[in-house]
Parts: structure tokens; C-alpha cells; sequence
């Protein structure tokens, strides 16, 4: 997100902790999917208004050697903060984590959010809450996620691991080193088209975007495509004029991605071209012959026509029914004709 | 359509972006089986603001068990009104107050592909919603497979109120179709969708993916460290380059292969129907036969002098066949209209990417 810092991990000498249950503090990766962050950024906005910070749970995979792991969820946990003391609802963690399990099973606790870049001792009391055997992440580490949300300034976040720290038996338990680990935020494929619906937003007055359709969003790719093409082309031709500085190596990409453009016979694209074109058209014609076919039949089953003095009803749904009939077989046997035509076109 | 939404009480749906993620993340998760969930937000003059969602639970499939055996996807896409996922959404509304969350339940989402989903199902969900919750419920619709191809598929919809009071009642002959004027394109009122940013998530947006470098940046030296570039910018997230794709087969073969399903569906309805004609014309051909015999039998008691049998006996020995619902041939028809629009869609953009891309590949033609 803000700035990408480089990592390097060192052994180090651990606290005092009972033997045997030792997290491990291995260097792991994150990685962090967009809705995550959406929903603490989210949670942030509706903290309570005496609240500096808000806090929640992460859940999400990890792999079997837990070097990676991916937050996928989250949710929102309360807590008061004082001076003096804070105060987690673990009753509230530990039933919102049955009802998230209950629908995604394969999810599991990974670790714990705050929305604020300090690092305190009350997030060192937090995290070793997290982190704790039984209801915590042990044996593996509870990975931490910063998220800061100060108005004005970049959105940054921070992925901390910790290892136990402390003189005493007593002080470790409200003490720990984090440790700084890498994160990505990725998205997939399937939520590329989202995000691209929600960017679509970022740079409006009003911060809404209405669903485009198909062609729409064709128009605005090829247009920016357009923008692209002119830009290059400008550099060029400032080139050839010489007033950009010209570039080997750039030359060289433009020409390799040039030389892409494949070389079809002529005659070949046209044949290609038809066939495919009329695939689409024949498909398209034959959904709206069939919708109005069927538009046809449900207006003759319902019409209220009058046959002569006989009874009404009867009469209609008759003659409805037999006209849907016929529609229906014609345009079963249209739609195998257009198969075939179809697959004699291919 | 304006006017059915001037009835109901509200006239547009919009959408946190956070609402739009989880949707999406949940559906895709899950494809090709149906993925539901519950929203919650609240209602702002006549906007219905979406603010969060979270997902029902997966429904284990036993394994030995007395009932039919149902496929996963039947029992996801029934879950909305499973008694039991009523009582998990109480719960969650219940926990998501406590932390400032808009506590309303405002209705449910499902994941369909290439747009299949006016079914049984998705009427009786929206259905239980507009009935048991109350009248300020609407079915957010996600279509994984169009949404991959490009543009996000999402969209609002609603029962129409001459279509709940069909519903409740219960009945779809003929009779009371024509009674109503009900057709097809009424069953469904499809709201208007926006999405909506929080202000922190505008902030968020400008920074994903980061920006190009402002400065001027030094010339690479050679072909390969152009490529390894770090300043290289990543595709922007918007407008998606995914739009410009050129396939066209698959959606084409899907398409055909739902409609055929259709008229499949359409062709057993108008058989059933038929049935129902050629049962009744029998029943009622027995009807006369019988009225015309005891008439000729009354005729001849009363020139026998003996009181006359009760010509109404009918009632009671002929019974006439049950019409069959129309139901089903509604939704199939408003199922084979929304594949028709689908399809008008497509052809759209389809065929002016393969006009570029003849022009583009046969110059001066």
C-alpha cells in the first residue's frame, strides 16, 4: 500500500515461557484480500465517538507449515479502553467465532486488528490473548494487522507477529515483541470486476457509482485504451521530430509489441469473422423469437376471448392451449435447426 | 414499471462497496453451488441502504438419511427461509448491533450463473421476506459467471405487489390470472443499484494500486531492465481491460443450452395443461351424457306420475379435474425473457469487438 519495506529476520533470544508451549515465531507472510480491509475500514467508521481506536477478529487460512497465511474475514470485537485498563468482550469473541465458522468452516482464528498504528501494552495484553492456547492461535503466532485511519493522511497497514518478552513469568504476561512481517494485499479474479465497479466511484463528488452494463464499461476500456495508443504514438513522433530524448530499449518493447499482431490471410479473417459474427446474431435472434413466442402463448392461455355463446373459459384455454402447443414444437424445431446451424458453422 | 414503483415503498437500492465484496467473495467461494446470505442496513427515504451482509451457514448434506437426498446447491438456495438460519440471523443482527452496525435485516443474497435464477426458489425467499420480515426487503442477485467476463453483474429486485396478493392466495389458473391481468413481466420489480464509498475507502482506492511515480523517471538502458521495472504501474483496477476480451463461444453455448432448458420446462407445462383440457372435456362430455339421462328419465317419471330425481346429483358423482398452476409457465416465460435481454446485451459489445478487430486486422477494407 503506502511504502513496501524490506524484512530480515534474526534469530533472538526468547523470554521466559513454560516449557512446551512455546509459539512459534517463524517468519510468516500474509496475505490480506480486499474485503478484509474494506470491512475494518468499515468498522472504524462506526467506532463509538469516545473511541480512539476499535479492535476485531481476524480469521482466514493457513498453510500446513504456517509459513502463509491469508486473512480472508474479519469481524468487529467491542472493548473499552481506559488509562488504566482495557477490557475485551471474550464472551462476544468467542460466539461471533462460532457463528463465522458455522458459515465458513474452512476459515479459522488467525489473529486480531486494531485501527490504529500504535503499539501499546495493551496491545501486547490483546495479542497474548490471542495468541494464548486453547481458544487462541496456538501453536502458531497471532498475527497482528494495523490498520491507521487518521483522517487526512495515506491509509497504512502493518502485519506484526510477537514473540514473548519479559523478566518474569508474571511480566510476560502483559508483555511481547512484535515483529514486523510482510503482507500483500491481493485480490482475485473474481473480484477484479467489483473493485473495478467501487474505483469506478473513487474520483466522484458523491462517491456512488451506478452498474454499467456490458457495453459501457467496453466503451470506457476502449477509450482509456485510445488515451494510451495517442500517448505513445506523441512520444514517437516527438522522437522522430527530435524533441523527446529517444530510448533504445523502448523502441525495442514497441517494436516486440507490434510484432504481436498476427499474420492471417486476408481472406481467412473474413471467413472467421462471418461465421462468428452470425453465431452470435443467430443466438440472439433465436432468444427473441423464443421470447415472443412464449410471450404469445401466455397472452393466448390468458386471453379472454369470447367463442361465440359457449362457455368462456373453456373455450380460451382450448384454443390457448393448443396455439402454445404449436408455438411450443415450432420453436423446438427451430432452436435444433439453429443448433445445427451452429455447429455446421464451427 | 414506473408505476408499480410508486407503490412500493422504496425506490432504490444502494450499496456499500464492503456489501459488494463480501457478496462477491462468498459467491465465488462457493460456485458453482448457490451461495445465500443475509443484508442488513437500514431505509432512508425511500433508498434502501445496504451496509452489511454476512453469509448463511453451509448446510452439511447427510449422508444416510431418511429424507430425499437434496444436492447442496437446492438446500443453499432454500436456506433464506430454513427455520434454522432465521434463528442464525437473529443471533448475528443481535451481535452486529453491539458494535454500531445498521441492526435491520433489509433482506437476501444469492449467486446465480448466466442469470438462471427466476425460479421457484427465489419467489418464495423474496416472498418470506416481503410477508414474515416486512415490506422493505429486496434479493440482491450476483451473476458469477457474467461478473468474470468483465463488467460486475449485480442487481435489486423486488415482488411485485399484484404478484404477492396472487401468491398469498395461492392460485394460478387461468381464471384468476385473467381476473388480475397478471403477466410475466410483473412478477419482478428490478430496482435501480448504486454503489456507495465510504470516505475512508476513497482514500484506500487512490492508494490500490499505488500511483505512478510524479517524477520524471531516467530512461531504462536495455529491454530487460524496462521490464523489470518496479515503476512499471499495475493495470489499473478501473476501467478493466478484462472488457476488451474477444470469447465468445462459451457464453453462446451456455446461453442456448439454458434456453432449450426453458422450452424444455415450458413444452412439459403446455403438456400438463393439455392433459388437463382433454381430462376436463371428458368429464364434462360424461357430465351432459348423465344430465341428458336423467332429464329423459325425469320425463318419463313424471308421465309415470312419480316425482322427478334431482337433476343436481351431478355435483356429487363427477368430479372435475384440478387445473394445473401457471406459476411455473410465468416464471419460465419472465426466465426466458431475462436470457433474451442477456443475450441482446452481449451481442452488443460482442459484435463491436469483432468489428474492431476485423478492422484492426484487415486495414483500409
Amino acid at each position: 500500500m503506502a511504502d513496501t519495506d524490506s524484512f530480515l529476520h534474526l534469530a533472538r533470544p526468547l523470554g521466559p515461557a513454560p516449557i512446551g508451549a512455546q509459539p512459534s515465531t517463524a517468519p510468516l507472510s500474509v496475505v490480506i484480500q480486499p474485503q478484509a480491509i474494506f470491512s475494518i475500514l468499515d468498522h472504524s467508521l462506526r467506532r463509538p465517538a469516545d473511541q480512539e481506536r476499535v479492535i476485531g477478529t481476524l480469521l482466514g487460512t493457513r498453510t500446513e507449515d504456517g509459513t502463509e497465511v491469508e486473512i480472508r474475514n474479519c469481524y468487529a470485537v467491542p472493548h473499552t479502553e481506559t488509562a488504566e485498563q482495557v477490557e475485551v468482550d471474550m464472551d462476544y469473541q468467542k460466539q461471533m467465532l462460532a457463528l463465522h465458522l458455522r458459515a465458513n468452516p474452512r476459515e479459522v482464528l488467525v489473529g486480531w486488528y486494531a485501527t490504529s498504528a500504535d503499539l501499546n501494552t495493551f496491545s501486547a495484553l490483546i495479542q497474548n490473548f490471542y495468541g494464548q492456547q486453547g481458544d487462541g492461535t496456538w501453536p502458531h503466532p497471532a498475527v497482528h494487522l494495523t490498520v491507521s485511519t487518521v483522517p487526512g493522511k495515506d491509509i497504512e497497514a502493518r502485519t506484526y507477529i510477537s514473540a514473548p518478552i519479559g523478566v518474569t513469568a508474571e511480566r510476560a504476561a502483559d508483555s511481547c515483541l512484535f515483529i514486523p512481517v510482510p503482507y500483500e494485499i491481493k485480490y482475485g479474479e473474481a473480484e477484479k470486476s467489483g473493485l473495478e465497479l467501487i474505483s469506478g466511484a473513487k474520483d466522484r463528488e458523491d462517491r456512488t457509482q451506478v452498474i454499467l452494463t456490458d457495453i459501457e464499461s467496453l466503451e470506457r476500456a476502449i477509450q482509456q485504451v485510445l488515451d494510451m495508443l495517442e500517448r505513445v504514438s506523441n512520444y514517437v513522433n516527438n522522437v522522430l521530430d527530435e524533441e523527446a530524448t529517444p530510448s533504445s530499449a523502448l523502441g525495442q518493447f514497441l517494436m516486440n509489441a507490434l510484432s504481436l499482431a498476427p499474420k492471417v490471410d486476408p481472406a481467412d479473417i473474413e471467413r472467421d469473422f462471418n461465421n462468428h459474427i452470425q453465431d452470435v446474431l443467430v443466438v440472439s435472434y433465436l432468444a427473441n423469437t423464443i421470447r415472443t413466442q412464449i410471450d404469445l402463448s401466455n397472452r393466448l392461455a390468458t386471453a379472454a376471448l369470447t367463442m361465440g355463446t359457449g362457455d368462456v373459459i373453456t373455450g380460451t384455454t382450448g384454443g390457448g392451449g393448443e396455439g402454445g402447443q404449436k408455438g411450443g414444437q415450432d420453436r423446438r424445431q427451430n432452436a435444433r435447426r439453429g443448433g445445427q446451424q451452429r455447429s455446421n458453422e464451427q | 414499471m414506473a408505476e408499480t414503483l410508486k407503490d412500493s415503498p422504496i425506490r432504490a437500492v444502494q450499496v456499500e462497496a464492503l456489501v459488494v465484496m463480501k457478496i462477491i467473495k462468498h459467491s465465488s467461494q462457493t460456485f458453482p453451488t448457490t451461495a445465500t446470505g443475509s443484508l442488513v442496513g437500514m431505509e432512508v427515504n425511500g433508498t434502501l441502504q445496504i451496509t452489511n451482509t454476512f453469509p448463511f451457514p453451509t448446510v452439511e448434506v447427510p449422508a444416510t438419511d431418511g429424507h430425499q437426498q437434496e444436492s447442496p446447491s437446492s438446500l443453499a438456495a432454500a436456506a433464506p427461509r430454513a427455520k434454522a438460519n432465521v434463528a442464525y440471523q437473529n443471533e448475528m443482527i443481535k451481535f452486529l448491533r453491539e458494535v454500531n452496525v445498521d441492526a435491520n435485516n433489509v433482506g437476501w443474497y444469492t449467486s446465480t450463473s448466466m442469470g438462471n435464477f427466476v425460479n421457484v426458489n427465489t419467489i418464495e425467499n423474496q416472498f418470506f421476506y416481503q410477508k414474515e420480515m416486512n415490506e422493505r426487503t429486496v434479493a440482491l442477485v450476483h451473476d458469477v459467471s457474467r461478473s468474470s467476463q468483465g463488467s460486475l453483474s449485480l442487481r435489486a429486485f423486488r415482488l411485485s405487489p399484484a404478484f404477492m396478493t396472487a401468491y398469498k392466495e395461492g392460485k394460478f389458473t387461468t381464471e384468476s390470472l385473467q381476473k388480475s391481468g397478471l403477466r410475466y413481466q410483473e412478477i419482478l420489480v428490478e430496482l435501480p443499484l448504486t454503489i456507495h464509498n465510504s470516505h475512508l475507502l476513497t482514500s484506500l482506492l487512490h492508494q490500490l494500486p499505488s500511483d505512478v511515480p510524479k517524477e520524471e523517471l531516467a530512461f531504462p538502458s536495455n529491454l530487460a531492465a524496462l521490464q523489470q521495472d518496479p515503476n512499471t504501474p499495475q493495470p489499473p483496477l478501473y476501467p478493466n481491460f478484462d472488457s476488451l476480451d474477444l470469447s465468445i463461444d462459451p457464453f453462446l453455448e451456455k446461453t442456448c443450452d439454458l434456453l432449450l432448458e426453458s422450452i424444455e420446462n415450458h413444452h412439459t407445462e403446455l403438456n400438463n395443461h393439455q392433459y388437463y383440457q382433454r381430462s376436463l372435456g371428458r368429464e364434462q362430455a360424461k357430465i351432459t351424457a348423465w344430465q341428458q339421462k336423467r332429464k329423459a328419465e325425469n320425463a318419463a317419471r313424471v308421465a309415470a306420475k312419480q316425482t322427478p330425481l334431482p337433476e343436481d346429483e351431478w355435483q356429487r358423482l363427477f368430479k372435475l379435474p384440478q387445473e394445473p398452476s401457471r406459476l411455473e409457465v410465468l416464471l419460465n416465460s419472465r426466465q426466458v425473457e431475462q436470457y433474451a435481454r442477456q443475450v441482446d446485451g452481449f451481442t452488443a459489445s460482442v459484435s463491436t469487438k469483432m468489428f474492431a478487430v476485423k478492422s484492426n486486422l484487415l486495414p483500409g477494407e
